[in-house]
């Protein structure tokens, strides 16, 4: 496998090429390039100001490149105006915030139907399959709940119910640990492993390297813009896997 | 206090966007509440200030001088409670009396002579606005008002007298007490034969129509019971001159009062979602060590520089517009110079306003502000991240599992979780509403009596008689011909002729207005108010204003002067329309006309005939005719819809910014769950349709609830403006009302609120969403 071939082309999930974001003078990406198949997780690791949450707002079509192409699931995102990439957001990617961003003022269940209701399902079949999820992420009696009296992990696993709601080709995991305590850190790990050894693509964004070490089996590095090591590509990523392995024992 | 200063500059650079819309906010209603406290003020009382400059007399009295001496006159008037006499002047009545000159001097029919040695007598004192005061014989003096420019003296402007006797005109002057056509030399009177006096008085107490009699009764007392033939009043000028005010006066108080309402409503939902807003930074102050009163303090000044300078410029603003307003409805009104000169915003109004509403928006912000001082730092600190709770979850939850698309169900959940700002945005939408539906029902019933008065629906053309001394070429026809010629036009159903006059009641210095018709008279007036159309002679059918003027009932007899002298006419009638006084006797009135013929024709046509196509048809059958297509709006109407629409404008643009700050405070506090349903697939359209749902739902129900309280209104303001005006306005007046236009104005509550949120749901729908979602 390689970054930039090596993957069947039905099988690849993102496919980043050339890929640049300028603020500026200031270029938060500069040329980067990045495939991810499906099934893969993978995580992006990097220094405050390395580029890696840029990186994750191309992906998601959150921003939009300032040169080279972004294809998701198949779709450019370069061509899409505002209209399109909400569509591309709702139908092929799920999100997971650090700060989970949940609607304060609905509960748990009605907070993950959301994302069903958005993409025209009528308020029943939306809440049934958000109470398929929730059992299935081990909530599902906390479905009346509001978000203010949730626990922090319950939280993180009422957003990622949501985001699996329309069942995503690629889910986007933004430091989905880094406001939790390590039990409830430890239980959002535990649970994207699993998503992923049922086959969800999983893309991460970390700082924790344990995080990395344990739900990722490839890390791509990210340094000013650039990207520094690809543990699918050489040997150096080979060993920053070793190494937060061994950490995260 | 630098400290605060500094915070205060630093929190008011940061929120540059929101103190620009409490400036704004201020800016405009400040302005709205010039303009309208200066219109109320300036039509409640101008003219008891006016009349007592000018000495104005409480009772203008005439006395038949072949019963009483005026030295009788004169000994009875020192009497108790009198405070102030002029006379008694020899007066006498000149029939249609003729003139000289090209221009016309504006005669009436009927013409009031009185002799006066000078003008500035201790009652009614004259202000000679043009020549001088008349020295000698063969000299009069005219009354006509400064607001009519008369300023230039002509030579060959000569009055002459039904006995020939000539009357240069000297000079114009204005009397307030309207006590006199012209005014000539005592001798001069004495030669044309003067068969009264003329007394002035003006009374201690004259407040009131028996304060007056009793007055007047005090300084009778004593002379024979017959001598006096009849009083003037002062409170009859002052009913009549009031008319234009009374006008406004009863709409102008509701939008004036909601004016104010709406602008305090607003300015307090602005200020206080400022500082709501502001919770967090106001728990970082206190974190660095403000004490209490300096939170406080920094908030009220953050609030108060835009406020100080929103009602400055409003001020001026407001200065201009009121000042527009107050001349529109004077000028088309009183056409009277002794009010013009005052009608402005009087000047109390400005500093009330200008201290007032920093006041206000301080105060508005001191509830809120007091709110966040009593508020623990760390609380103050969380309140802009921490989750809110507990408001309006219910209603979130039942509307989660509607059938209505998901971004408008989130939308009409909103107005549930701050359910003060909701309260006080509705509130503005249901002002906003009534106003709209008030003005649209009072522009309607406006436009309704215009129809009435002009007669709209039983008069189509207007044929209208040039006057040669205008240097027109005057009608070649005699009045018979042109019905003959009028009558044998295509299309023609019913003709009538029409002559105006002026002549006066025995006893009253007022004059009367008289519409002398003949034709086919019955077929052109609307239904009347009471009464029956004319039948007999020495009939007349009077309008309301008359009717309730000189309280006359069906039966009564009034005495009008006439070419034959002083003829008993009886009261048949009360109409909306017309002249004071409408008589069929065409003889005896058309002679005290100054052209002594028909002055105008009006014309019925067939069903189907076109107006325009008659009138030019009509206009070629003399030269000297003049036809056109009745119906035009006249001018008070344009100036009641012009002034309507202006009031109504600013109350909808206040609403409206209410609507926008609104929903400004929701998107800014929501900006992080925008962020978040932008990031799941919310398209910028639905995120525009959630924030003009959540304001759209308040604005339908200030519609329902607006647009009722407006028709209440109209109905409560538009018998009172008739009252005013002393009209006896039928029912239809208020029957402008339809259906399809009901449910419009329950809608233009939506209508309002969308307009007011769609600019902070656009900039909502386009904010970026990576950078919010990521911090906390």
């Amino acid at each position: 496998m390689s970054n930039s071939g090596g993957y069947e082309e039905r099988d690849v999930v993102v496919r980043l090429t050339d890929v640049r974001k300028d603020f500026g003078d200031y270029a938060a990406l500069d040329g980067v390039s990045l495939t991810i198949g499906a099934g893969e997780s993978v995580a992006v690791m990097g220094p405050s100001g390395s580029g890696k949450s840029t990186l994750l707002n191309m992906v998601s079509g959150l921003d939009r490149p300032s040169g080279g192409s972004v294809v998701v699931g198949g779709e450019d995102l370069v061509g899409l105006d505002e209209k399109g990439l909400a569509l591309f957001r709702r139908r092929r990617v799920g999100m997971i915030f650090q700060f989970f961003n949940l609607l304060d003022d609905l509960p748990a269940l009605d907070n993950i139907a959301l994302s069903g209701q958005l993409v025209g399902l009528k308020a029943p079949v939306a809440r049934k399959r958000a109470l398929e999820l929730m059992g299935e992420l081990g909530i599902a009696d906390r479905r009346n709940v509001y978000p203010a009296s949730l626990s922090g992990g319950e939280r993180q696993r009422v957003a990622t119910a949501r985001a699996l709601m329309n069942r995503p080709a690629l889910l986007l995991a933004d430091e989905p640990t880094g406001a939790l305590d390590s039990r409830s850190g430890d239980q959002v790990m535990q649970l994207l492993m699993d998503l992923n050894r049922l086959g969800q693509t999983l893309l991460v964004v970390t700082h924790d390297p344990r995080l990395a070490a344990r739900c990722a089996r490839r890390v791509v590095e990210v340094a000013d813009g650039r990207i520094a090591r690809d543990s699918a590509t050489n040997s150096a990523a080979d060993a920053a896997i070793t190494g937060v392995a061994e950490v995260a024992r | 206090m630098s400290a605060v200063r500094r915070a205060a500059r630093a929190a008011v650079n940061r929120r540059r966007f929101q103190t620009f819309v409490l400036g704004v906010v201020v800016m405009v209603s400040s302005a709205m509440a010039i303009a309208t406290l200066g219109l109320l003020a300036a039509v409640s009382g101008p003219f008891d200030r006016a009349y007592d400059a000018a000495n104005g007399a409480h009772v203008v009295a005439e006395f038949d001088s072949s019963k009483v001496t005026a030295a009788q006159i004169d000994r009875a008037a020192k009497a108790p409670g009198v405070e102030a006499v002029a006379g008694p002047y020899p007066m006498a009545v000149l029939h249609s009396p003729s003139e000289t000159g090209d221009h016309p001097i504006g005669m009436s029919g009927s013409f009031t002579v009185v002799g006066r040695d000078r003008p500035d007598t201790p009652v009614d004192t004259l202000e000679l606005s043009a020549g001088r005061w008349p020295s000698g014989p063969g000299e009069i003096v005219l009354n006509a008002p400064a607001s009519l420019g008369r300023t230039e003296i002509r030579s060959e402007h000569q009055v002459v007298t039904p006995d020939g006797v000539r009357l240069e005109v000297v000079g114009y002057a204005a009397s307030a007490s309207r006590s006199a056509g012209g005014w000539v030399t005592p001798d001069q009177a004495r030669a044309l034969n003067p068969a009264s006096f003329q007394m002035m008085y003006r009374f201690e107490d004259a407040g009131s129509d028996s304060a007056l009699k009793a007055g007047t009764a005090a300084a009778t007392a004593g002379l024979p019971s017959d001598a006096l033939t009849g009083t003037g009043s002062y409170l009859a000028i002052k009913a009549e001159l009031a008319k234009g005010p009374n006008t406004y006066v009863p709409f102008l108080t509701v939008f004036g009062v909601l004016g104010l309402i709406v602008s305090v409503l607003i300015v307090g939902n602005v200020v206080s979602g400022a500082v709501v807003s502001g919770f967090r930074h106001i728990g970082v102050l206190k974190a660095l060590g403000f004490t209490p009163n300096q939170v406080t303090a920094v908030y009220l000044v953050m609030v108060t520089v835009p406020a100080v300078i929103g009602s400055a410029l409003g001020s001026v603003i407001g200065g201009l517009v009121g000042k527009k307003l107050v001349h529109q409805a004077f000028f088309g009104i009183f056409g009277n110079d002794l009010v013009i000169d005052r009608a402005a915003v009087p000047t109390w109004v400005h500093p009330v306003v200008l201290l007032g509403m920093p006041v206000l928006v301080a105060v508005s912000a001191l509830v809120p502000a007091l709110r966040a001082r009593r508020l623990p730092a760390a609380v103050a600190i969380g309140a802009g991240g921490v989750q809110r709770t507990g408001r309006g979850l219910a209603v979130q939850r039942r509307l989660g599992g509607s059938r209505l698309p998901r971004p408008v169900s989130l939308g009409l959940g909103w107005p549930f979780t701050r359910p003060g700002r909701t309260a006080l945005t509705l509130s503005t939408v249901v002002l906003g509403v009534m106003t709209v539906t008030m003005a649209l029902g009072i522009s309607a019933s406006v436009v309704e009596f215009g129809k009435l008065r002009d007669r709209t629906d039983r008069v189509q053309v207007r044929v209208d008689l040039n006057n040669p001394k205008w240097n027109q070429p005057g009608p070649v026809h005699s009045d018979e011909q042109l019905f003959a010629l009028l009558r044998a036009l295509p299309g023609t159903a019913h003709v009538s002729a029409l002559s105006v006059v002026e002549t006066r009641t025995a006893g009253s210095p007022d004059i009367v207005r008289v519409g002398v018709e003949s034709g086919d008279t019955a077929a052109m007036h609307p239904d009347l108010v009471r009464g029956r159309w004319i039948e007999g002679p020495n009939e007349v059918v009077v309008s309301s204003e008359f009717w309730h003027r000189h309280k006359v009932s069906l039966g009564d007899t009034i005495t009008l002067d006439t070419s034959d002298g002083p003829q008993p006419q009886k009261v048949v009638g009360e109409t909306t329309e017309g002249w004071d006084v409408t008589t069929l006797d065409w003889d005896r009135f058309v002679l005290l006309s100054p052209v002594q013929r028909a002055q105008s024709f009006s014309v019925q046509l067939t069903e189907g005939t076109d107006a325009q196509d008659y009138a030019t048809a009509a206009a070629g059958t003399d030269p000297g005719l003049n036809a056109s297509v009745n119906g035009a709006s006249d001018t008070v109407e344009k100036v009641i819809i012009s002034v309507v629409s202006t009031l109504t404008l600013m109350l909808v643009v206040v609403s409206g910014l209410g609507v926008f700050n609104t929903v400004l405070l929701n998107t800014r506090e929501r900006r992080k769950d925008l962020g978040m349903l932008k990031s799941i697939g919310m398209t910028p359209r639905q995120v525009i349709a959630m924030t003009v749902s959540s304001v759209a739902a308040l604005g339908a129900v200030g519609g329902i609830i607006g647009a009722p309280l407006g028709m209440l209104a109209h109905r409560i303001v538009v018998p009172l403006t008739g009252r005013g005006t002393g009209l006896d306005l039928p029912d239809s007046l208020l029957q402008v009302w339809s259906w399809p236009t009901v449910v419009l104005l329950a809608l233009s509550g939506a209508v309002i609120a969308a307009l007011g949120a769609y600019l902070p749901s656009r900039g909502a729908a386009k904010a970026p969403v990576a950078e919010v979602l990521r911090t906390e």
